[in-house]
């Protein structure tokens, strides 16, 4: 994996010159070897950052939060915001450039590659380990992750705790940056689309049923949305009952503004919710898998936005940001679209 | 003896073609079943997938979406799309495991009131054997 004293050096200097108003990236988290997100305003807190195996966070939602924060302000600094990116998140900054939601010179990209590996799934690990803790993670020479443990090291090969995002990675190191950290060798996966080939085996009952199981377990804690970089709408579908309700607001009147999809946890609202959230991510997800890390409940969340990403490559030939200078897939078409299912 | 399951077709027809077209039957008098909820939009290229997804989730056995032809867009574009995004729809839906005869398009212009009439017996034939649609159905 990359390491990043170069990257520290230059944020160092954007920070002691004022260039970047504050950079976003990893730091040790709590636990005492999990990543977690750092922000850093102050030159000598730089060293605060860290570049491991664990930093599985898509960082750039916090550049959407950042939006939001300078809107409101009355006096906004503009100086651009300094962001560490993996392969995967800087698609993520491609996609909100695409859709013009952010501007190229209100982020300053510090991008860094995973190389031959990628980020852990904790899962995995914690599995692995079998109630052990690790202390530190690396990434070794020959394809393996060195976890050092109180018993000692322990060497584990990549393939085993990757998390399953990592495995079809089709951008192992930052499609877009200011200055970049890592080795560039592009990586090709062997099944970009493996983990849905289960479910798309399967008869549409079954699948039916799976998904009756998977969904039903959703509790609507909207985590998924909340994590997610692509979810910036102003106000959400599922929210509409957020409207502005004032003293003099009848009865009739609220009764009038339209419940698209109910709020309580059944099956078919469920079904609705998920669906409208696929399809809005549909030709925008970049596959972070943050929607299926932040699930409590484990809901393959991932699938769906695996499901439509595979059916804009194959049917529109549409890559997921790549190309900043790309219309957005349903905001453009061709003649030759397919027109099979129209009669 | 139970009575035969009729299907309720929810149609969003656009204003300039296909609902013309479907008002051209009607004039006619060509007969078609009475299984249809048309709901008239501006454009097959202002339906959210939104639409679709409510539509079954209030009761819908299928969903027609019926555009212009391509080319014939009365704002030019609207039904390329429409074309684009309802497919991602439908793949979408036979993903999760709804019959993918349940959800259709088709373009119908203005004239053409007789083909309008002929979608509509063709998938009120292919929805009756399916039965009703409770997989994405409200049901409070």
């Amino acid at each position: 994996m990359a390491k990043i004293e170069d990257l520290k050096e230059e944020a160092k200097k954007l920070l002691r010159e004022g260039k970047v108003k504050y950079i976003i990236g990893y730091g040790v988290g709590s636990n005492g070897w999990m990543a977690n997100p750092v922000f850093v305003k102050k030159p000598e807190d730089v060293d605060a950052l860290v570049w491991d195996p664990t930093c599985v966070h898509n960082l750039t939602r916090f550049l959407v939060d950042e939006k939001r924060r300078k809107g409101k302000e009355k006096q906004p600094d503009t100086r651009p915001v300094g962001i560490i990116v993996k392969g995967c998140d800087s698609r993520a900054i491609v996609v909100l450039l695409q859709e013009k939601f952010i501007d190229r010179k209100d982020v300053y990209i510090l991008g860094v590659s995973c190389e031959k590996a990628g980020v852990v799934d904790e899962k995995k690990l914690a599995k692995k380990l079998a109630g052990k803790k690790p202390s530190q993670i690396e990434l070794g020479d020959k394809d393996q992750f060195i976890i050092s443990t109180a018993e000692g090291k322990t060497e584990v090969p990549v393939a085993e705790i990757l998390a399953e995002r990592c495995l079809e990675c089709k951008a192992n190191f930052p499609v877009i940056f200011d200055l970049m950290s890592g080795d560039k060798t592009k990586r090709t996966p062997e099944k970009p689309f493996g983990s849905i080939e289960q479910t798309e085996a399967l008869s549409p009952e079954e699948r039916w049923n799976f998904w009756k199981t998977e969904l039903d377990k959703c509790i609507r804690c909207y985590a998924c949305r909340s994590v997610c970089p692509m979810c910036y709408c102003d106000e959400c579908v599922v929210d509409s009952i957020n409207m502005a309700v004032a003293a003099d607001t009848t009865a009739e009147e609220k009764s009038e503004k339209i419940k698209w999809i109910q709020r309580s946890p059944e099956s078919s609202e469920n079904f609705v919710y998920h669906m409208v959230r696929a399809i809005h991510l549909g030709g925008r997800c970049i596959d972070c898998g943050e929607c299926e890390r932040a699930c409590p409940l484990d809901i393959p969340l991932r699938f769906l936005n695996k499901k439509l990403e595979k059916e804009a490559k194959e049917l529109f030939g549409y890559e997921v940001g790549f190309d900043v200078s790309q219309p957005a897939l349903i905001s453009c078409f061709k003649d030759s679209d397919p027109e099979d299912f129209i009669r | 003896m139970a009575e035969e399951f009729e299907p309720r077709i929810v149609a969003f027809l656009c204003k300039w073609c296909s609902s013309a077209g479907s008002d051209l039957a009607g004039v006619s008098r060509m007969e078609y079943p009475a299984n249809v909820v048309p709901i008239q939009v501006m454009c097959s290229g202002s339906i959210s997938p939104l639409y679709i997804f409510s539509a079954f989730n209030r009761g819908a056995d299928g969903v027609l979406v019926s555009g212009c032809h391509p080319g014939d867009c009365h704002y030019i574009k609207g039904n390329f799309y429409a074309r684009r995004r309802l497919k991602m729809v439908k793949q979408l839906l036979e993903y999760v495991g709804l019959e993918p005869e349940r959800f259709r398009m088709s373009w119908v212009s203005a004239a053409e009131g007789t083909k309008y009439t002929q979608i509509i017996k063709d998938f009120v034939k292919e929805l009756k054997p399916l039965g009703p649609q409770t997989k994405l159905r409200r049901t409070t």
